[in-house]
């Protein structure tokens, strides 16, 4: 006889997509969250704009939370972190820390939405300066910055004139070990330039590349009008060094289209860094016995073909927690996680 | 400094064989597998690069023509700009982990191997060099230390030269105390590095390099090998 | 005052994780291939020191029993620089052993000329390692570029098993052991493992003196994670190697915009494609150094390093650039702190630009210490004496 509970691990966008989408289906959910509040990245990070549609980060976080609260179907369990799990699908036994106290959770299936962290440039094989410029940012600290509605250098509090977006920041790099392309980056980046261009318009933006990427309608939706519309200038060749010269910074790197080494100076630099796996992801995937790949993501079985089952039955993973996933990934993959966790309960046995 | 130019068949006095040949030999260096993953023509190689800043030398371009297999391209690398590079590594920031610096250091055992003409013109007037480190163990030494060597050091030079012998004793170091080495080298320490040169035949690459090089050095490797016992190691 | 959501540079703090190293301890496949009878360890002696490395792994750095692997073009053309490294090791009293069973790296010619083979260099580096092991000590490197190509052949002969089998009958047949040291270790690590010991028999203020600090190409871009990183210099996002050194001396480090940049020793540029090194040094490293941070001596800890950056300032004068800055190695630094004889132990008369008004910043009474020198030469010129003594270097 299974257990009709289904416990989400992670309050975020994809774990609040997943309860609403399971309790309207009918079935009991219990989300758990570490922190104290929801929305996951895009509320502690407080990120301004989504990508593409720009909608405010904030506003669609409270609309997603508050889709969840005071639904009688939804148990919300804040301030809580798994510790333990034994069982089998139909009867998990989750045991939690929850705002001090152990209990335990009997649920019938499980689904991971435990997210993703931001790479920490220290780590950058590059000579970027992160920890030694106050003008080099990262896209993370820009979006605070444009939330704010100042966009301002940190070093003397004006207005820039000259911006650089770098991109690949911890990604597609052997020597880091994170191999992978961060999926979202280019298109966080042209965004985060369409809106300074906004803000200033008497500033330059330039966003140095390997490659550009935005599938799909990003590419005329963001793509396209940050170059035509708002002359963002893109510049494919990568960045080595930053360092700084007199009151600005130098961004050393190669113009590849004209074949050259430059070497040209910006009031602030903006590092567009990658996705990791969360340390609550690596962490909550050991307790469950679900298997992690090199880059410590949780790996999702049968390929292009299921984008939320792992190797343990019953356990679903969805969202940043399996890999670069943008925001209508995890939105997707919460609905593929909600409908089968619920099949997963279904075939274990329905309570008379 | 001349312009690179890689336009297609520059060389076309060698046979794309050839050109095929010494390329194969580049790719089966024991090496090849950590010097040479994927490029993604990212520049940040360039960007490092100290040589890219003077001459018309792209680390990007090398590893690009080795990658894509363009045996052309790569003939005309080895011939024109291999030499250019500074050998500073600073492109090993490579994401993709390649080493153009060392793409280029197999480059040149292959130039140099195989005599071809370019390789010879790029290491003329540095002969002396080669003779200094392969007979005395020992890469520059003080009496190297001459104006006519060293023009542009100015007349600093004339001065070390003219005290040349005396200050050479007036090193606290005992083992400093020489003019043509850098330091007191034991003659046995000598003669386990012309062993070690003829086990590993170093001197059939002098011997493409320089021919009369190659001579004059064999002359005084060969006595010193005899006298000490070795007169069956011979280096030809 | 304009309060911001985010964070200034001084306010963030990086930290290392040695677990997210991204590259193996290397060690643990040498020892391993001592155990399968491959080759022999010389292992680190008991009184070292550890010292972080780029990715949090502790470097031993050994501070006596060390064997001084020489530089040819110090001991050649900078003698002072060598000797500045024996004599802090006496001053310490410490057990160190300068051998004449040694050979050049031969790096030098390897870089630029390309007429050696792997095989060869592999077993000279060996055949150096073989000569310290025999004598009971341990290897420490004068020079950058040795330090570089040995961290290269290490590498070469632990992955490339043909390689390794080549090198070992080499060595067996000079009567030799195929060794390898644990670590390798460059001299300026063991000159800033000792900064501390150094700045307390510090006796020449240099509080008034501002440096810049050249980092060779070959000590923290070639194999990387063998550098010393400090997370209080740099915060742990440059490599902290003769920097450290310097702050434990009082002297002001000013950084310039191409700090990161090579010097343009270029191997065989600077024997025969001389301008590239005389332009690249002077108008990348030198004026960018005089214009930006106008220092009063410049720092760095590799033979081709000095070489190129004192040497080009010549060129550039007679061209009227903005050049003049001296060059000095942080072991001549070093000593100069600890009160040591600019001419008799610094040998500062091989070098070129002018350090003179850096001496006299510092307090030096120059003509002094050039006539105590001179004295020196005089005694050997007339056959009084035949070599100046390190009790003479002292007096």
């Amino acid at each position: 006889m299974a257990n009709e509970n289904i416990l989400i691990i992670g309050a975020g966008p994809t774990g609040l997509e997943a309860a609403k989408g399971i309790a309207d289906l009918g079935y009991k959910v219990i989300l758990a969250e570490k922190r104290d509040k929801m929305g996951g990245t895009p509320m502690s990070a407080g990120y301004a704009a989504l990508t593409p549609d720009m909608r405010d980060a904030g506003e669609a976080m409270d609309e997603m939370c508050a889709a969840v609260e005071n639904n009688p179907d939804i148990k919300i369990m804040m301030n809580t972190e798994i510790t333990g799990s034994t069982g089998e699908p139909g009867n998990f036994m989750v045991k939690a820390n929850s705002n001090g106290s152990d209990v335990e959770i009997e649920v019938g299936s499980v689904i991971i939405a435990t997210g993703f962290s931001h790479f920490d440039p220290g780590r950058e094989t590059q000579k970027y300066g992160y920890y030694e410029h106050d003008d080099v940012i990262t896209i993370v600290d820009a979006e605070k910055l444009l939330k704010a509605g100042t966009f301002v250098r940190p070093s003397t509090g004006e207005k820039p004139k000259r911006v650089a977006f770098i991109q690949c920041v911890g990604s597609r790099d052997r020597q880091i070990g994170n191999e992978y392309c961060s999926k979202v980056c280019c298109g966080i980046t042209s965004k985060q330039a369409i809106e300074v261009r906004e803000l200033l318009p008497g500033c330059k933006v330039f966003i140095f590349y390997i490659d550009m990427r935005m599938y799909g309608y990003w590419e005329n939706e963001i793509y396209w009008p940050a170059q035509e519309k708002h002359k963002v200038n893109y510049i494919k060749g990568m960045a080595t060094e930053i360092i700084k010269k007199g009151d600005s910074l130098i961004v050393k790197g190669e113009d590849t289209t004209m074949r050259r080494p430059m070497e040209i100076p910006m009031d602030m630099v903006i590092l567009a860094v990658g996705m990791e796996p969360s340390e609550g992801t690596k962490k909550v995937a050991d307790i469950f016995g679900v298997k992690k790949n090199k880059f410590g993501f949780i790996e999702t079985i049968g390929g292009a073909l299921n984008t939320v089952g792992t190797n343990v039955d019953g356990v679903f993973a969805a969202g940043a927690c399996t890999g670069p996933s943008d925001l209508e990934d995890c939105i997707s993959a919460a609905g593929a996680a909600a409908m089968k966790s619920i099949s997963s309960v279904r075939k274990a046995g329905i309570p008379a | 400094m001349m312009a690179l130019d890689l336009r297609q068949n520059k060389h076309a006095d060698v046979s794309f064989e050839e050109k095929e040949r010494l390329f194969e030999e580049v790719k089966s260096d024991a090496r090849w597998e950590f010097v040479l993953n994927g490029c993604y023509e990212c520049g940040i190689c360039v960007a490092a690069c100290p040589s890219a800043r003077f001459y018309d030398f792209s680390p990007r371009v090398i590893a690009q023509a080795v990658a894509r297999e363009d045996a052309d391209l790569v003939y005309t690398l080895m011939s024109d700009s291999i030499w250019d590079c500074s050998q500073c590594f600073s492109c090993d920031r490579c994401p993709r982990q390649n080493s153009p610096g060392q793409i280029i250091t197999i480059m040149r055992e292959v130039a140099v191997k195989n005599g071809l003409q370019t390789a010879k013109k790029a290491l003329e007037g540095y002969g002396r060099i080669i003779y200094k480190i392969m007979s005395t163990g020992s890469q520059v030494s003080p009496d190297m230390l001459q104006p006519d060597a060293f023009p542009d050091w100015g007349t600093h030079v004339y001065e070390i030269a003219e005290n040349l012998e005396v200050w050479r004793k007036a090193l606290p170091p005992e083992t400093l105390h020489t003019t043509e080495t850098g330091w007191k080298i034991d003659k046995k320490t000598i003669i386990e590095l012309y062993l070690i040169w003829h086990m590993t035949g170093v001197m059939d690459l002098i011997e493409g390099v320089d021919e009369g090089l190659f001579m004059i050095l064999v002359d005084v490797m060969e006595e010193r090998l005899e006298e000490a016992g070795y007169d069956d190691v011979t280096f030809d | 005052m304009l309060h911001l959501p985010i964070t200034k540079a001084s306010d963030r703090h990086f930290k290392i994780d040695p677990n997210d190293a991204p590259v193996k301890d290397l060690r643990e496949e040498l020892f391993q291939l001592e155990k399968e009878g491959e080759l022999e360890v010389i292992r680190v002696p008991d009184n070292h020191v550890e010292l972080m490395t780029k990715y949090g792994r502790m470097k031993k750095i050994p501070i006596d029993k060390t064997w001084h692997h020489k530089s040819c073009g110090q001991c050649g053309h900078i003698p002072g620089y060598s000797t500045s490294i024996f004599w802090l090791n006496r001053q310490f009293g410490l057990d160190y052993y300068d051998p004449t069973d040694q050979t050049s790296c031969t790096a030098w010619n390897y870089y630029a000329s390309a007429t050696s083979n792997p095989e060869a260099q592999a077993a000279v580096a060996v055949r150096n390692f073989a000569a310290a092991h025999e004598v009971g000590y341990f290897p420490l490197i004068h020079c950058g570029t040795s330090f570089g190509h040995y961290k290269e052949v290490r590498h070469a002969l632990i992955h490339q098993h043909d390689l390794r089998r080549k090198v070992k009958k080499i060595m067996e047949r000079l009567g030799k052991k195929l060794v390898l040291p644990e670590e390798v270790v460059h001299y300026s690590e063991w000159v800033l493992a000792m900064k501390d010991r150094i700045a307390e028999r510090q006796v020449v203020d240099m509080s008034n003196i501002t440096a810049t600090v050249h980092p060779a190409c070959h000590y923290h871009k070639l194999i990387e994670e063998d550098a010393i990183y400090d997370s209080e210099i740099y915060g742990a996002q440059r490599t902290a190697i003769v920097t450290g050194t310097l702050e434990a001396l009082g002297i002001n480090v000013a950084d310039y915009s191409t700090w990161f940049d090579c010097c343009g020793f270029g191997f065989r540029h600077i024997l025969v494609s001389r301008d590239f090194s005389r332009s690249f040094s002077v108008q990348r490293k030198i004026e960018v150094m005089k214009e930006e941070a106008n220092p009063d001596v410049t720092v760095t800890h590799d033979t081709g390093c000095v070489t190129t950056l004192d040497q080009s300032q010549f060129a550039g004068r007679a061209h009227n650039r903005k050049v003049g800055i001296p060059v000095m190695a942080d072991s001549q630094m070093a000593a100069l702190a600890m009160g040591a004889h600019p001419y008799k132990v610094l040998q500062l008369h091989w070098h070129n630009t002018d350090n003179k008004p850096f001496l006299r910043k510092i307090g030096i009474d120059v003509e002094k210490v050039w006539g105590e020198f001179q004295a020196e030469c005089d005694k050997i010129k007339s056959g009084e004496k035949n070599f100046m003594t390190w009790e003479d270097a002292d007096k």
